[in-house]
Order: C-alpha cells, then structure tokens, then sequence
C-alpha cells in the first residue's frame, strides 16, 4: 500500500553494494577460471587469454556506456542497432571513392571513425533528450530507436552488407588500402615478446576505455552527480544537480561507446552490415548486473562491468573448447545471469536486513 | 464485550516508539473518533489494525477471540477493512473490479464477471452512489472513491471499518453523505473507527473518542464528556521540560533581531489550489515557524521558494531584490535551500555516502575542471560534520545507515557547506527520537544566531513554539494568524489551524 512508504516510517534504505557483493564477482570469475584451466589443457596460454579479450572487447565497450546509463535507473535498448548502423555507415564512408579521391586512405578512415562515433554519440543525444526532457520512459524511447536504427541500417544498405570492394573498381586499391587501416584498428595486434601473435587492439582500446569510464565515475563532478541522480533524482534535484543534463549526458555516452563498438567490428569484419550486433544491447545489459549494477540505479563501476563482460567470455570461451553445442551453450549463460541476478537480490535484502537491526 | 479491542499495542522503528502500550475498544453500533496531532501514531495503529504492520507487542481482539493479522488480506477476511487517504483502489480497473479485488465471484474457474457487477451495483446503490459500477475509478471523484471503498467494505461482510482522515478533501455536501453512510453502518451493528483532525465533524459523528499523543493513549471516553478546549489539550499537552531544553531565551524576540535586515520578503504569492496570497517576511537571525495542518499548504509554499515548483501569482524578494528560482540550482546559487520534509527520499541521496551527501551541493568549488579534489572535499565535509556534532566515523558510512536523527544533521551540514543563508527546513525532527530533537534544535538555533534566516514547518506544536521568534499559521492555503513567540500559546495556534474549532 502506497501509504504505508510515506510519511515517518519510510522504508529501510537501499545501503550501498557491500563487501560480499564487491568480491563476489570477481571470485566466481576466478573460480570458474580454475575450473575451466583444470579441465582445459592450454586454456591459461597466453595466446587463449588474449583470445577471450578480444572477444570480450566489444561487448565490454558497450557495456560501460550501458552502465553509465543503469546506474541513472535508466536503459538503453539501442546500442545493437547503433552497432549496425554506425558500421554501415562508417563503412560507406570509408570505401566512398569521392571520400577516398579527396583525403585517401588514412583519411578516411579517420572519417570513418568520425562517422560511427558521431552517429552513436547523435542515437543518444536522441535518446536522452527524449528521456531527460519529454520525460518518456527509457525501455520505450530506446526501443523505439532500436527499431528505427536497425530499420535505417537495412534502407542504406538494402539489406546487404557494405565493404567488400569490386576487384574491377577503379578505386579497388585504395579501398582495400583504407579498410587495411581500419582493420589495424579492430583485427589488429601488437607484437609483444613473449605473445604469439602480439596482444589484439581492441582489448587494448577495452581497457583504456574502462579506464576513463572509471576515472569519469569515480573522479569527477559529472560522475558523483551519475551515481546521485541513479540514487535519488528528487533529492539530487533538490540539491542543485542540473538532473536532465546528467542523463542526457550519460544517453550520449552510451551511444558514444556503441560507436566505437561499430567501428572496432568494422575494422575486425572488414565489412559494415545491416544485420551486425543483433541483441548486443542484451549482453551489454548482462555484462553490467552481471558486474554489479543495480537496474534499480545508484551502484555500479566500470571495473565491475568489466569483470561482468569478462566472466561471460570465460563461460562462452570454456564451453567452446570443450565443445558443448552452441544452443547448450545459451542455456548455460542464462543460467549464469540468473544466479548473478539473484545473488544481487539477496545480498540487498540481507543487508537491508542488517541496516534496520 | 467490545467488538474490537486492541490491548497495549506498542511498536517500535529504529529511534522512535511509534505506538506505547495504546489501548482501543470500539463497542459494536458506534463511530469512534480517533484524533491527535500528525505523528501522534494514529496511522500506525490503523496499520497494525490493518495487517499492513506487525505490533512488537500487544493483541487485538476481535469479539473477544484474539487475532494474529499478518497480512492486509488475513485482516481484510476476519472483517477488518481500513481505509486509507490515497485509497487502495487500482486506478485502471473498474469500480466493481475494485470491489471484488482479491474476492472475485467465480463460476466453474472462471470469473463471473455478471454477478460481481450485480452485487458491486446494489452495494453502490445501497450507499446512494448515483454512478456506473464498470467505471474506471482514475474518472472518479474523491467522494465516490470513497464510496467504492465502502462498498468494498460492506460486499466483505466487514464488521470494523476504519476511515483515515476521510474528510479532508471532500465538500460540506459530501461529507454529509458519508456521514449518512457511516451512522447507517453503524445502525447495522457495524464498529466504526473516524480519524479526524475536525473536531467539529468529531462531535458531529462520534459517540466515543480517543486523543493520542507522542505514541501514548492521553484520553479516551464519550464525547459528550469533553468540549474542543479540552480536546485540543489533550492533543497539544503540557511539555514544559520540552520548551526548557530547546534553549530559546526565555525574553519574546531578541532585540537585536527587530530592527535586523529582511532577508526574505514574500508578498502575495499563489499557487492555486495549495495556497493563494501568502505573504511573510523573514529576517537575519531569526527563526520564524509556519504552522498548520498537513495539507494547510506549508510545504507546497516551502517547494516554491526553493525553486522546486513555479508559482502563478505575487512576488518574492530576496536580500530586496526580486527572486523567481526556476529550478532548485538557481535558488541554491543565490543562498536559499530547502531541506525537505521526507530526509529518506528527498532529503538525501541515501546510497552515496555521508561525505558525498555533504558535498553534492557544493561539488564546483572541489572540482575546478570538472575533476574532483577528493582531499579537499573530504576536509571541507568533515569540518561542517564536526560542526553539527556527528562523530568524523560516520564520514564514510553511507547515509541510509544512520538514525533519522543523524541524517538530518547530515541535511544540515550539507546546507552549512553550501553556504546557503536562507534555510527552509520542512519537519525538522519528524521521525526522530527526542534526544535528536533537542540537538537539531539547537543546531537550528546556532544557525539563526550565526546570521542565517531559518523558515521553520512544524506540525508538531511544542516544536513551534519551542523554536521560532515569530509564527506564521496557514489554514487552508491562506495566512489565518501570526504571532510573536511571546503571545503565542498552544491553543491559539491550534484554534488558528483547525478549520472551524471554536476554542481559546
């Protein structure tokens, strides 16, 4: 009953993540690191390692926008489309013969790159706008630029993917030349002593993206105000915390992050297609309660998201070379996501329960 | 025998007793009033009547046979339907789906949606409503909420309905009608419990009445027995150690602070329909207390000053120059903070800790380009900590682990580092124990006496007159009386307050 909230006797407080929650995580990745290293002959080589963190990048990345997003009690169910459209589009940029005539290769694919941001970071301007200032709830304005991003991704391209340059073409080297340089970015590997086939760069831009992420969150202004409005946006209001910049903020940086995830799979596919990144909005999400993030708002952290992006690439990683059948494979994440769901639930109400002793 | 009989009904939250060994006996075929000033614990013996809270001690008899309710619907099956303010009705659905919610008439496993619109039409019909059962109840008026509330209660077979303040939004003419209803309950052999702030709707209704104060049962018998005057002090009591403790000077209103500068001047303002032409001033080292009922208008003129709400109509200045907030930043940028009612949800970011909490107001000065100066922010937070008294240990917790009495110094040390020099603070010490009390009071006193001009909202009356240099009573939405400390008494700010008392 409404009343019983209100007045003196207002409910016990959400208290912040303790702990067990904090190394709860973590330890379930190591654990099932240890399982997976037991029954794994060559599963903890360097070469294996590298592996799972470059198939963890992308999903990682999107992951820390989301969390941007979650911890403000919000969603965003656009990042997958943002992925597809963004590629095409970038794509399109990049093998344009006028673009390739006019700046070359290298330019290009600097424009590319410029193209596929700006047009995440533009998805969630939308977004947060629509969120912040028409006051329409997140799940319903995310999903509608899912469907519309998607949609527009398919009317560029006519449902086929972009990138594969005609070996006739005039330009057919220069193409080829500048998807070489955006390939650098998202297949390519830097040598190191030691690592067969040098460490992957996007694990490289996974990490210093984290990094920010978590310098943003934790360090500055904007990000106390992230963790305040997710937290309580009346109080934060009434506080003087300019709430709807936050969240529009946030929308943009999600976007922003589905941006650079479109061009790192650009680079890695050679190709921008309309149908790329179907339900990566959904592991995204995973990787983030997975890592601790509350979908109620107000917790949550870059590197938990991490460790959250890390652990499903374990399991998919583990279950692979083991060879467990793809569909077997599904289930087992479900499952996974589920105990972390309800691993986070209980570890709430027991310390609520603790709080009010 | 009584029909219902509560027996030493305590209930404890975290810092506060709620309810002390509260006793209540309703005798079958009568209206009970029950009434006492907001926080008294009427609500929470009406929650724990209803199921929707445990007692930590105590029975409640029902014809003598001792009841364990430990949910609303167990409550609700032995035929005790409370009836709140907001009403327990699901907007969407239609009055008879409300009626029958939770009891829907079945006929071979599926829902007879016929005879539940049958029955929920004879039941309205009984009470004199004069609209569809299949109407959604988000198109209906208060009053015939209520009805379907009533309704609900009789389709029950209930034999104690208990009415929360049911009058309070309703017209003369309404009020009447459910007046009617509730004496025809009671023809029927029903108990009926009337919480009421109306002392002349107590009269009018209730054979028997029962006054709470501070959790504590202070009176209880027929009201014939009593007049408004005695009522009214039964509710306000005599706290003299109270008024002692809170360190006012004894003298009316300092000198120094007559002839000091008005910081705040509100002339006219109105926000229809909460409140309309409201006009007080407020100076340097002063604390002025606006009393009233709930509903009176004090906190929606409190959100308005503070820039959380616009207003229509009338003008404030601020240090003489005109203030129009158009959100809670700009307000806070020019010194005025409002320090909400309800600390829990409004009042602090109960997740961030208490140093995040203290600084949130304040977060450009520890953060030039945007990136926080952790060192400095945690000094700044642990200076104004210090200064309200709160152990420097609690720097870290997060703020949902503290009393009641500990988040609000954490409130007001977040408005001491912000600099602000106007303090609106709704309800200072609702919710916290007494020891709490007097230290926020004096907390609010050393501010008034550094200089700040204090805006203090209080139901509670000794708090009022404990506090302020001056009192502002709003009734209704309007300024009904003010007072200098000196000439104010309990019973006149009460008889001031209460629509239609006639007392003192």
């Amino acid at each position: 009953m409404s009343d019983v909230a209100r007045g003196t006797l207002a409910p016990p407080a959400p208290p912040r993540r303790p702990r067990l929650a904090k190394f709860g995580v973590p330890l379930a990745l190591a654990g099932m690191t240890a399982v997976a290293a037991f029954l794994i002959p060559g599963f903890l080589s360097a070469a294996n390692l590298t592996t799972i963190l470059l198939h963890v990048s992308i999903n990682a990345i999107l992951a820390l926008g989301m969390t941007f997003v979650i911890v403000t009690a919000g969603i965003d169910l656009s990042v997958g489309s943002i992925v597809a459209l963004g590629g095409v589009l970038a794509a399109k940029t990049l093998t344009s013969g006028a673009v390739l005539g006019a700046v070359g290769p290298v330019g290009a694919a600097l424009l590319a790159i410029a193209v596929g941001l700006g047009v995440g970071a533009g998805i969630g301007v939308l977004n947060g706008g629509a969120v912040a200032h028409l006051r329409v709830a997140p799940f319903i304005v995310t999903l509608a630029t899912m469907t519309v991003a998607r949609g527009t991704a398919r009317l560029v391209t006519g449902g086929v993917p972009v990138g594969y340059p005609d070996p006739g073409d005039q330009t057919y080297a220069l193409k080829v030349a500048a998807l070489d340089v955006l390939h650098a970015l998202g297949g390519g590997r830097i040598p190191l002593p030691g690592l067969p086939g040098g460490f992957p760069v996007p694990a490289l831009v996974m990490i210093a993206a984290i990094g920010a992420g978590a310098f943003v969150l934790t360090r500055t202004r904007f990000g106390r105000y992230v963790y305040a409005v997710g937290g309580s946006e009346e109080a934060s209001r009434l506080s003087g915390v300019p709430v709807p910049r936050v969240k529009l903020a946030v929308y943009a940086i999600s976007g922003a992050c589905a941006g650079l995830a479109a061009v790192l799979l650009l680079g890695q596919l050679r190709s921008g297609g309309p149908d790329a990144g179907t339900f990566y909005e959904l592991n995204a999400i995973a990787a983030a309660v997975i890592g601790g993030t509350s979908l109620l708002g107000g917790t949550g952290s870059a590197w938990g998201t991490l460790i959250g992006a890390l652990l499903l690439g374990v399991l998919n990683n583990a279950l692979d070379l083991l060879g467990v059948q793809a569909f077997w494979q599904e289930i087992a994440k479900g499952g996974i996501i589920l105990l972390a769901v309800l691993f986070d639930v209980w570890v709430t109400r027991a310390s609520a329960a603790a709080a009010t002793r | 025998m009584a029909l219902l009989a509560l027996r030493d009904i305590t209930k404890r939250y975290p810092g506060v007793t709620a309810l002390d060994a509260v006793g209540l006996q309703v005798e079958a075929g009568t209206v009970h009033a029950l009434v006492g000033e907001n926080g008294a614990g009427k609500s929470t013996l009406l929650k724990i009547l209803a199921g929707a809270e445990r007692a930590d001690a105590g029975t409640v008899e029902l014809e003598g046979e001792t009841m364990r309710f430990a949910t609303p619907r167990d409550a609700l099956r032995r035929g005790v339907t409370v009836i709140y303010q907001e009403f327990a009705l699901v907007p969407l659905l239609g009055a008879d789906a409300n009626i029958f919610l939770g009891m829907e008439p079945m006929r071979s496993g599926l829902l007879d949606a016929g005879a539940a619109r049958g029955a929920a039409r004879r039941a309205l019909e009984d009470l004199g409503a004069a609209f569809d059962p299949s109407t959604p109840v988000a198109q209906l008026s208060t009053a015939e909420r209520q009805l379907v509330e009533l309704a609900r209660a009789l389709v029950r077979d209930a034999r104690i309905v208990a009415l929360d303040e049911p009058t309070a939004t309703l017209s003369s003419r309404e009020t009447d009608h459910l007046f009617a209803q509730m004496r025809r309950m009671a023809g029927r052999g029903l108990g009926v419990i009337f919480v009421s702030h109306r002392l002349e709707e107590v009269r009018a209704i209730a054979s028997h009445v029962t006054v709470l104060r501070d959790g504590r049962r202070v009176f209880s018998g027929p009201t014939a027995e009593t007049d408004d005057a005695g009522l009214i002090r039964h509710m306000v009591g005599r706290d003299i150690e109270y008024e002692r403790l809170s360190g006012r000077p004894d003298s009316a209103v300092p000198a120094t602070r007559v002839g000091a500068d008005v910081v705040l001047d509100v002339r006219g303002l109105t926000r229809r329909p909460r409140f309309a032409d409201v006009s007080l001033t407020l100076r340097r080292g002063e604390i002025v207390g606006l009393a009233g009922l709930v509903g009176a208008g004090r906190t929606e003129l409190a959100r308005c000053l503070a820039g959380a709400d616009p207003w229509e109509a009338g003008g404030v200045l601020l240090r003489g120059q005109p203030f129009r907030p158009r959100t809670p930043g700009e307000a806070i940028a020019q010194g005025v903070a409002y320090l909400p009612e309800d600390r829990k949800t409004q009042g602090l970011v109960l997740g961030l800790t208490v140093r995040e909490n203290t600084s949130l107001p304040s977060l450009r000065r520890f953060a030039p380009w945007g990136v926080l100066r952790l060192g400095a922010e945690r000094d700044a937070a642990a200076a104004q900590i210090a200064a309200v008294e709160l152990g420097a240990g609690t720097l870290e917790r997060s703020a949902g682990t503290l009393s009641g009495g500990n988040q609000q110094k954490v409130v007001l040390a977040k408005w001491l580092l912000a600099n602000a020099d106007v303090l609106i603070v709704d309800e200072p010490t609702r919710g916290v124990d007494v020891g709490a009390k007097i230290e926020i009071h004096k907390q609010l006193r050393s501010l008034a006496d550094r200089g700040k001009a204090v805006l203090v909202i209080s139901s509670e009356l000794p708090e009022v007159l404990a506090l302020a240099d001056r009192i502002v009573v709003l009734r209704d939405g309007a300024v009904s009386a003010a007072f200098d400390a000196a000439e104010a008494t309990a019973e006149r700010v009460l008889a001031a307050a209460l629509p239609g008392a006639h007392a003192a």
